[in-house]
């Protein structure tokens, strides 16, 4: 995985970009589609196809709102803020095909249950089974690196707000994983 | 040092690049088998699901097409100063054009307070609203619950500041009153709405009802000035009222433009 690029480089890119220089944008695309693949979690909640979509359409609309990069702001949590709004969007539009074709909500949700029983759950795996929000400020401080006040900007909420999300977060993971051990034989 | 200080310290020490937890924590996790098995499992290292290279050359080629230069978003302080500029004018044009007879009508106290209270929430919106035109912005109010806050909070003020009174002609009055007053949340939602035009609001539910909350406020505020009734249900049913009605419709114009917007494929954008 190539390293992480500096917040230095980012800004200037974005400045380039916003200029249409085509080679930050390509930097960029190529800086910045990992994480957001990542993100959009592939492996349990969503297909790799769906995953792809959201990241060309996160694209698209970062293309379509660059202008409200303000120069010299955090790179980071603008870009997550829109492909939040993004996965908020795709949701909603596959969980309104989805109840047009089969009542799924009527359909009890299994427990989740981990792959793995003698080691420990992969990353995904294990925050899937959070709720929504608390899944993405997780996703957001462990998987993308941002720090509590970047996560708070993405998600437009208060740096409280995030630590009480993340607060709950892993009280519920370390009971689930308590339960997984509970339950091995 | 338990258990629950390594998940506390876990969220004190959320930093990239710094060091994630102090020393002790450190020693308790090598110790704690149960908090070791939580930090290897909240350890992403394994991840790495890369988008395939020809998406990324399709992305490139479909941007760089037509890629033109942007000038970026103005400073916030020009924004701040446009919707108060704009708050302000509307809600003089208001008096002038009413009358002040309620300000006369009030005690100083009542004036003083209730001017304030409007004040600060059309500041708070207008702060609201101008985060919420550039996305990723510091928010140290969460957007979602201002507008009920506000409507909350000046429903107790003016409740509390005004007496109930058996008003004769509550329907007429109030009516009259929001013919009078009406037209001037309309004619300043216009220029609010070609102001956030500028920014890129991502829920447009929430931008819609802040902008149309602030909008009806103008309508609030200029009737306050105007409106000689002191009745505590006349002010809050058709002075609040206004301002209620306006974030209602701006909560249901972003719903529907957030839905009409989902229909849409990416494509057809």
């Amino acid at each position: 995985m190539a390293p992480p690029p500096s917040i230095a480089a980012l800004h200037c890119w974005m400045a380039r970009y916003q200029q249409a220089d085509p080679e930050a944008l390509a930097a960029l695309i190529g800086a910045l589609s990992p994480p957001l693949l990542r993100f959009f979690g592939t492996r349990d909640l969503m297909s790799r196809e769906q995953a792809d979509d959201l990241l060309k359409e996160t694209w698209l609309r970062i293309h379509r709102v660059r202008h409200t990069y303000r120069p010299g702001q955090p790179v980071l949590p603008w870009v997550y803020a829109i492909a939040r709004r993004v996965r908020v969007d795709g949701y909603r539009r596959t969980r309104r095909i989805r109840i047009d074709e089969i009542a799924t909500e009527m359909l009890p949700e299994p427990r989740p249950r981990f792959e793995t029983r003698n080691s420990l759950p992969a990353f995904e795996t294990l925050v899937a089974v959070l709720p929504e929000a608390e899944r993405e400020v997780v996703t957001m401080l462990k998987a993308e690196g941002l720090s509590l006040k970047e996560v708070a900007r993405a998600t437009s909420c208060t740096v409280g707000a995030v630590k009480q999300k993340a607060s709950r977060a892993y009280e519920r993971l370390r009971r689930l994983l308590q339960e997984e051990e509970n339950e091995l034989p | 040092m338990n258990c629950r200080d390594v998940e506390r310290s876990l969220i004190e020490h959320e930093k990239p690049g710094a060091a994630r937890v102090p020393a002790h924590v450190q020693k308790h996790v090598l110790t704690c088998k149960r908090c070791g098995e939580f930090m290897r499992a909240l350890n992403p290292s394994i991840m790495a699901d890369a988008p395939a290279p020809e998406i990324l050359r399709r992305l490139e080629d479909t941007l760089t097409t037509g890629l033109r230069p942007v000038r970026p978003l103005a400073p916030a302080r020009y924004f701040y100063a446009a919707f108060v500029v704009i708050f302000i004018l509307i809600v003089a044009a208001g008096v002038y054009h009413l009358g002040a007879s309620g300000i006369s009508a009030m005690s100083p106290g009542q004036s003083i307070a209730i001017l304030c209270a409007l004040s600060a929430s059309a500041w708070l919106l207008v702060y609201s609203l101008v985060h919420q035109m550039a996305p990723g912005s510091q928010h140290r109010i969460s957007p979602t619950r201002l507008p009920t806050a506000v409507i909350g909070l000046l429903a107790l003020l003016m409740a509390g500041l005004f007496q109930f009174q058996p008003e004769r002609d509550f329907w007429g009055s109030g009516l009259a009153c929001l013919r009078a007053g009406g037209p001037f949340a309309l004619l300043a939602a216009v220029p609010f709405w070609l102001l956030l035009r500028r920014g890129a609001g991502l829920s447009p539910r929430v931008t819609g009802a802040a902008a149309g909350l602030l909008a009806g406020l103008v309508t609030t505020s200029a009737q306050e000035i105007y409106c000689p009734i002191l009745d505590a249900s006349h002010i809050l049913t058709w002075h609040l009222g206004v301002a209620l009605l306006g974030g209602s419709i701006g909560l249901a114009a972003g719903f529907a433009g957030e839905t009409a917007g989902r229909r849409l494929k990416p494509a057809q954008r």
